[in-house]
């Protein structure tokens, strides 16, 4: 068959367009995996004696919400399916079809660190306390996204922190743990 | 009704609550200003503060912050281009190409004359529609109150857009998924906790809220690398030219304004509408009452294509807050929030919130009008300064957002599991939202889903397990024929759209082979 095809453009871009999954379809089949894990998961809530007689037990929404998510995500995906195989149809629309392509561009490696900085926070939180974890939070914040004045890494950070944890502590009564790193050595809490 | 508006007016002029107008006009003004974060976003940063008021200053603060950030929005529209919400979208169609012609001062000026007029419109309406419709919903049952939420959830799905009724759907399941984890409250059974402790109390809304706006909408920014493009278009938003505008073009705007509010306001009483659509209808609506000649100025600086829109949008806010304070439902992401906020405070909106809280009721709906006046005398002189709050790097403004947003989370379960919940839910909405889900209808279904639940079992349990009660009221029978209407709608729509291009398709095939022939 490949023999009758000349290597022209329209060719490989079909080719291509047929390989990447749209973005409906990529959702369809999410939302499909998530109804019926969670449908699954509904079944080890577990019943009370005489449940079984109830017309409403606490496993009912569960299974409704299953069902539901289950039918609305496969009706996605067949949609999804449906539209793809229109556009394989017509190669000269496939730039019409959502693709996962433009993501590409995207700046994956700023946002991995800052959702990074935001997990080391929290356990940062418990450990060093509130002014020092969210004093570095705010320095790492400020760097990730590019900024390499002093000035402002240290300006706005730490006497920010300070003024915050003031209003909270002393004006508003707000009760900030030390730290367990600072328990552990014998200051504060 | 009298009684009610003086508690109202009562409650809303103490020096606290219009303290709370102002910091929420202002507060949201300036949100709302910058690109991305909307009314939610705005509203969800405001809640943990909201924790520490009384019900009716936390709410009249939120109400503060809707209007503010639905008018900064429009203000980075019309500045920056930079629409701070969807909902002001349209008003960037006219409003930037009057400000690039050096108008933005008037542009400025109109746009907040046209919310003035729809806010009063509108708070007129709803000082009238609300006792009203809250009275007649006094009859309602659970029945009722389960089909009027499968109705709201269902709107929202529809009115969300051509292909996105599916998406919406699944949105809305998935929120009401998210509100089964936890401690079951009727029969005290642990759902999808899995074990985990933290989990029993179930996902906290502020939490979810949180990370699915505030969170993903600055994250969403800086994977778009929004954070390093907006600081040139920014120097000119201090310059902005004079803020008059003449008796012809009042004239001339005037009956546009007043069109376009009752169009908003009975958009926004519509559950799942909301402003964009509110905006969008009343721009569309104005373009063809013009003349043909002053068509061809819609989108190229037209005062009336920059005031419906305006209008409508500030009108449609207060029209959504009527299901909300009457039947308890929310149309809206922004009033699904509200909703959050108040079960929070142990109000539990709907028509017994007239008797039980009036002072809530009547000073929510005062101190709108009175966020209104706020926002004309006060924040349109001062938009030259906001505007320059908008000149911090975004590289201090983002890490800043973060940390309001993840604290006001902690501080209100000092519970560092929580922030990690934060992030986990952040990196799923930034994946669906790139994935084009929409995310309104997650935090609706989710605010509903405890209520929906008790309503429905309350009704299975008096109907004995038959869904006989779904049709042997005349009202739940009448909502639930409505709601079919709304999902059988974007169907048929769908099939007459196909079978119209089908035929089209034809038609030209046909001619085709006949000037062949």
């Amino acid at each position: 068959m490949s023999n009758h095809q000349t290597p022209s453009k329209p060719v490989t871009s079909v080719s291509t367009s047929s390989l990447s999954l749209n973005k409906d379809l990529i959702g369809g089949l999410i939302f499909l995996a998530l109804s019926i894990g969670y449908g699954l998961s509904a079944q080890l809530i577990p019943y009370f004696p005489g449940d079984e007689y109830e017309p409403f037990t606490a496993r009912t929404l569960p299974y409704v919400l299953s069902v539901l998510g289950t039918v609305l995500s496969f009706s996605l995906v067949i949609n999804a399916l449906r539209e793809q195989q229109k556009n394989k149809q017509q190669a000269s629309d496939e730039l019409a079809v959502p693709t996962l392509t433009p993501a590409l561009g995207y700046d994956w490696s700023t946002v991995i660190k800052l959702l990074a900085i935001m997990v080391v926070y929290a356990m940062g939180l418990k450990w060093m306390g509130f002014v020092i974890a969210t004093t570095f939070f705010l320095f790492a914040g400020f760097w990730v996204l590019g900024e390499r004045r002093k000035k402002i890494l240290f300006g706005a950070s730490l006497p920010f922190v300070l003024v915050f944890w003031f209003a909270l502590t002393q004006l508003l009564d707000i009760y900030l743990a030390p730290g367990q790193l600072f328990a552990l050595i014998g200051f504060g809490g | 009704m009298l009684d009610g508006i003086l508690t109202g007016l009562g409650t809303a002029v103490m020096p606290m609550n219009l303290l709370m107008v102002f910091v929420g006009c202002f507060v949201g003004t300036f949100i709302g200003m910058l690109p991305g974060l909307g009314p939610i976003s705005a509203i969800a940063l405001m809640i943990p503060i909201t924790y520490g008021l009384e019900p009716s200053s936390g709410i009249i603060l939120m109400a503060g912050v809707y209007y503010g950030a639905i008018f900064g929005g429009s203000t980075s529209s019309i500045l920056i281009n930079a629409p701070g919400c969807s909902s002001t979208v349209v008003t960037a169609f006219d409003g930037y190409p009057l400000a690039q012609k050096g108008q933005a001062g008037k542009a400025l000026a109109l746009a907040a004359y046209a919310s003035f007029t729809g806010g009063t419109i509108s708070a007129i309406f709803l000082l009238v529609a609300a006792p009203a419709l809250a009275s007649v919903s006094l009859s309602f049952q659970s029945a009722d109150y389960f089909a009027l939420m499968v109705l709201g959830l269902t709107a929202v799905a529809a009115f969300s857009g051509k292909g996105q009724v599916l998406k919406a759907l699944l949105m809305t399941v998935l929120g009401l998924m998210i509100s089964t984890v936890g401690t079951d409250r009727s029969t005290g059974v642990e759902r999808f906790t899995f074990g985990n402790i933290d989990l029993m109390d179930g996902i906290s809304f502020l939490l979810l809220a949180m990370a699915t706006f505030a969170l993903a909408e600055v994250v969403m920014a800086v994977l778009k690398r929004d954070h390093l493009k907006d600081e040139e278009n920014q120097t000119d938003s201090s310059q902005i030219g004079s803020m008059a505008v003449t008796k012809e073009e009042v004239k001339e705007v005037a009956p546009t304004a007043l069109r376009s509010s009752v169009l908003g306001f009975i958009v926004g009483v519509l559950p799942g509408a909301g402003a964009t659509i509110a905006a969008f209808l009343a721009y569309g609506m104005e373009r063809n009452l013009a003349k043909a000649k002053e068509k061809l100025k819609f989108g190229s600086g037209s005062l009336r294509g920059l005031v419906a829109p305006e209008a409508a949008n500030n009108a449609s806010s207060s029209g959504s807050f009527v299901p909300l304070l009457t039947l308890g439902i929310p149309g809206s992401g922004t009033t699904a929030i509200m909703l959050g906020a108040l079960i929070a405070y142990g109000i539990q909106p709907g028509p017994r919130m007239m008797i039980d809280n009036p002072d809530v009721f009547w000073s929510v709906i005062v101190s709108m009008y009175i966020g209104n006046i706020v926002l004309l005398i006060l924040n349109l002189p001062l938009i030259p300064y906001i505007s320059k709050l908008l000149m911090i790097p975004r590289t201090v403004l983002v890490p800043m957002i973060l940390f309001f947003a993840i604290t006001g989370v902690y501080l209100v379960s000092f519970n560092t599991f929580d922030i990690v919940m934060m992030v986990a839910f952040c990196m799923a909405a930034i994946g669906l939202r790139m994935l084009n889900f929409p995310m309104a209808p997650l935090l609706l279904g989710f605010v509903l889903g405890g209520l929906m639940e008790n309503n429905l079992r309350r009704a299975l349990m008096i109907s004995d397990g038959s869904l006989s009660f779904l049709w042997e009221r005349p009202i739940t029978l009448v909502i639930v024929c409505i709601t079919v209407l709304v999902l059988v709608a974007p169907v048929v729509q769908m099939l007459l759209q196909k079978k119209r291009d089908k035929a089209a398709l034809n038609a030209d095939t046909n001619s085709g082979t006949e000037k062949t022939a």
